[in-house]
């Protein structure tokens, strides 16, 4: 068993840690762009975490850890949010890059090699501080620690495990960190990291292998899914050792995550849902994320978005994800070759539920937990309460209203005791023109965004991106 | 008929210790009422009657609640009766009684077709939502001497909910978490178990000053705070939505100097 025991650790630690560092004088490139010194904590900071932040994932869950009282630190099951941003995305981890040199030159990508952008790097000291420091003060809930590619594949990975390996051991840090696993790097550093980290990822970035070699010449597909497939093993073989050895040190035991940007190539929604669905299934994917692509370079390969980024499209996909991993559904049953996209006006569950009106309505007092969870306006909560009541006796609209069940969305659907709430039509013009009448509440908009008819006298668009005009 | 009111109060034994002496009045249930802290509105036809505290009775009505209605029930009745709210003693009561009906007692909480019952899952959710709030959204301070301080504003009593999640989280520190509405203090000792202390009426805390290091922590999380959004994305609507103004004043991020002292 070459891991997870302390005395191999360290073993590891003395072949790969020390060797690279010793060879490469201590971080050598910041004299190199920064003459005059050291950037302050402060400027590294503001710099590698507006680097971050295109990176979707933020969650904290997937573990639950109590403290052992020697250090600081556990982690919630559920995960707690810490703050949310001007954009009202959730900030639960300290989401920094460990480096923003990069040699790549992805082009949707802020740190490209080709932007002249500022440069700079935390040291492992400097992360390990920070990540206590908010810690202690409740900012955050750990430490989310990506890196652009600094020399190589395996010199970047090295120094994310040091940093990381500072933390776990020298600071006896036990709160939650979740790592990127840099595509190429070594197997044994993936697997060593794993060790430390409550969760692992590898981002897929674009959907299809075409789109990502027109996009990011660097990097392929194989060397994406390689890492993937690794932990997936790595995380099953686990199991099988915590069931036999209890006390056997987990290995990213909140699962891994991947993310991929949308409305940067050509796919349609149907491709997506496809791809997701099947790194759900054979990759055991704890979560998909999916990016709205934000235009920050100016290339001719990449699509102008004079909208701003598909934030609509994004959250459609979202909740098909949702109806995916709780919902029971299939990405079949949502979209096909012949409908490859989702429909603008209604969320994915009501047009699958529209699509198939031969099996409504739905008894609420009689019908099946899965059929319950597939009603428009029932949700995954209000549908475990109704299963629970209705063993003490039958359900009314009223007693569903105080359950939680979006009514004015469900009624079309429904029957309590054999009575609809009020005589309806169950046909699908008549259906969906009130759906679309009562409107969706999207968690944006209200403050800019909005479907925006384009027109030629939009003068909020930046003049770049009219020249820049995009191949979509 | 008369109507038998028992006016007990605003506490956990208060409340156990009105549902004992409801039970020992033999009464039947629907002209029994409970009610928390003075009533200032009294009926005609009814008998008013003052409840002490016993912690003997208080301690019986929990285990039963505990043995006959389950883990589940015990704790959203915990949670129920840290609700302002007025009607929680006689929600609580009687969604006790309901469950002494059912045949299945431990369901107790998931019959949410009974009023009572879906008025305790309702205030406990309240308290269990606004516990988990005040985990996500409080924020520490470090003072000169060290000691990390927390205020907090919360509607309902929840320091009690929230302070074993932190002692678990940081055993090494110092800390208080000082709930400013009600006086209540948890204080964790480094290494030790926490307890609860109140202020005196009308008593304040020693003045404090905030360390050096978290002059400059707070300003990098601030920071932090402001570069990690997109500005593409925007959404002052969806952030409102997601953090309640009304946390904002003990956060560090929204309120840069921390406390006004």
């Amino acid at each position: 068993m070459p891991f997870g025991t302390e005395a191999a650790m360290e073993r590891d630690k003395n072949q790969l840690i020390s060797v690279p560092v010793k060879e490469q004088p201590q971080l050598p490139y910041l004299a190199a762009i920064n003459p005059t010194g050291q950037k302050t904590l402060m400027e590294k900071l503001g710099i590698l975490s507006d680097a971050a932040k295109y990176d979707v994932s933020c969650s904290s869950s997937g573990v639950g850890r109590k403290g052992d009282g020697t250090g600081i630190g556990n982690t919630v099951a559920g995960g707690i949010c810490h703050s949310f941003g001007a954009d009202g995305r959730c900030i639960s981890l300290l989401k920094i890059l460990f480096t923003n040199e990069c040699i790549y030159d992805c082009k949707y990508c802020i740190n490209r090699r080709s932007n002249d952008v500022p440069r700079a790097s935390f040291t492992p000291d400097e992360i390990c501080e920070l990540t206590i420091q908010f810690y202690r003060r409740n900012y955050i809930e750990g430490l989310f620690l990506s890196s652009g590619i600094l020399h190589n594949p395996d010199y970047t990975m090295e120094l994310i495990y040091e940093a990381v390996y500072k933390l776990r051991t020298l600071y006896r840090f036990q709160g939650y960190i979740h790592v990127k696993a840099i595509p190429g790097a070594n197997p044994l550093l993936v697997q060593r990291l794993g060790m430390l980290a409550d969760r692992m990822s590898v981002n897929l970035e674009l959907p299809t292998a075409e789109g990502l070699s027109r996009l990011a010449p660097n990097k392929h597909r194989k060397n994406i899914l390689t890492p993937m497939r690794q932990i997936q093993r790595g995380i099953t073989q686990n199991k099988e050792e915590i069931a036999v050895y209890r006390h056997a040190s987990s290995f990213v035991p909140a699962g891994q995550s991947t993310q991929m940007i949308v409305g940067a190539t050509p796919e349609s929604d149907y491709q997506i849902m496809m791809v997701a669905e099947n790194l759900y299934r054979k990759f055991e994917l704890k979560r998909v994320y999916y990016s709205a692509f934000v235009s920050v370079n100016a290339d001719k390969e990449l699509p102008a978005l004079p909208g701003g980024p598909p934030l609509l499209r994004e959250h459609r996909l979202y909740q098909a994800d949702w109806l995916l991993r709780f919902y029971g559904f299939e990405a079949d049953e949502l979209l096909s070759e012949q409908k490859p996209n989702f429909n603008v006006l209604l969320d994915p569950k009501a047009d699958w539920a529209l699509r198939h009106l031969e099996l409504f309505p739905v008894e609420i007092n009689r019908a099946d937990y899965r059929m319950i969870l597939r009603v428009p306006g029932i949700g995954v909560k209000s549908a475990q309460r109704i299963v629970r009541a209705r063993k003490n006796g039958a359900l009314a609209f009223e007693d569903l209203k105080k359950i939680g069940v979006t009514l004015k969305r469900a009624l079309y659907f429904i029957t309590c005791s054999g009575k609809m709430m009020y005589p309806t039509k169950i046909e699908e013009d008549y259906i969906t023109r009130n759906l679309i009448s009562n409107k969706e509440k999207l968690p944006f908009g209200a403050d800019g965004m909005t479907y925006k008819q384009l027109s030629l006298f939009d003068d909020d668009m930046p003049g770049w991106q009219k020249i820049a005009g995009g191949t979509l | 008929m008369e109507e038998y009111y028992l006016i007990c109060e605003d506490s956990l034994e208060g409340i156990f210790t009105g549902i004992y002496n409801a039970y020992l009045m033999k009464k039947p249930h629907d002209r029994l009422h409970i009610c928390v802290g003075a009533e200032d509105n009294y009926r005609l036809f009814a008998v008013y009657q003052e409840c002490a505290p016993d912690e003997k009775k208080a301690a019986s009505v929990a285990r039963t609640v505990l043995r006959e209605f389950g883990e589940e029930a015990y704790l959203s009745v915990c949670r129920a009766l840290a609700s302002p709210e007025a009607d929680k003693g006689e929600a609580v009561y009687k969604a006790v009684v309901t469950g002494f009906s059912m045949r299945r007692r431990r369901e107790l909480m998931g019959n949410l077709a009974d009023p009572y019952v879906r008025r305790v899952f309702e205030l406990a959710r309240f308290t269990a939502n606004e516990a988990h709030f005040h985990v996500e959204f409080l924020r520490f301070r470090e003072l000169q001497s060290g000691i990390l301080y927390a205020p907090i504003g919360p509607k309902n009593n929840i320091i009690t909910f929230i302070t074993p999640h932190f002692a678990d989280r940081m055993p090494l520190e110092n800390f208080v978490i000082h709930d400013d509405t009600r006086n209540i203090l948890a204080v964790h000792p480094k290494g030790r178990d926490w307890f609860l202390t109140s202020l005196q009426e009308g008593g304040e805390l020693p003045e404090y000053r905030l360390s050096q290091g978290e002059e400059e922590y707070s300003e990098l999380f601030c920071h932090f705070f402001h570069t990690i959004a997109i500005k593409e994305r925007n959404s002052y609507v969806r952030q409102r939505g997601m953090l309640p103004l009304r946390y904002r004043k003990y956060m560090t991020e929204f309120n840069k100097q921390g406390l006004e002292t």
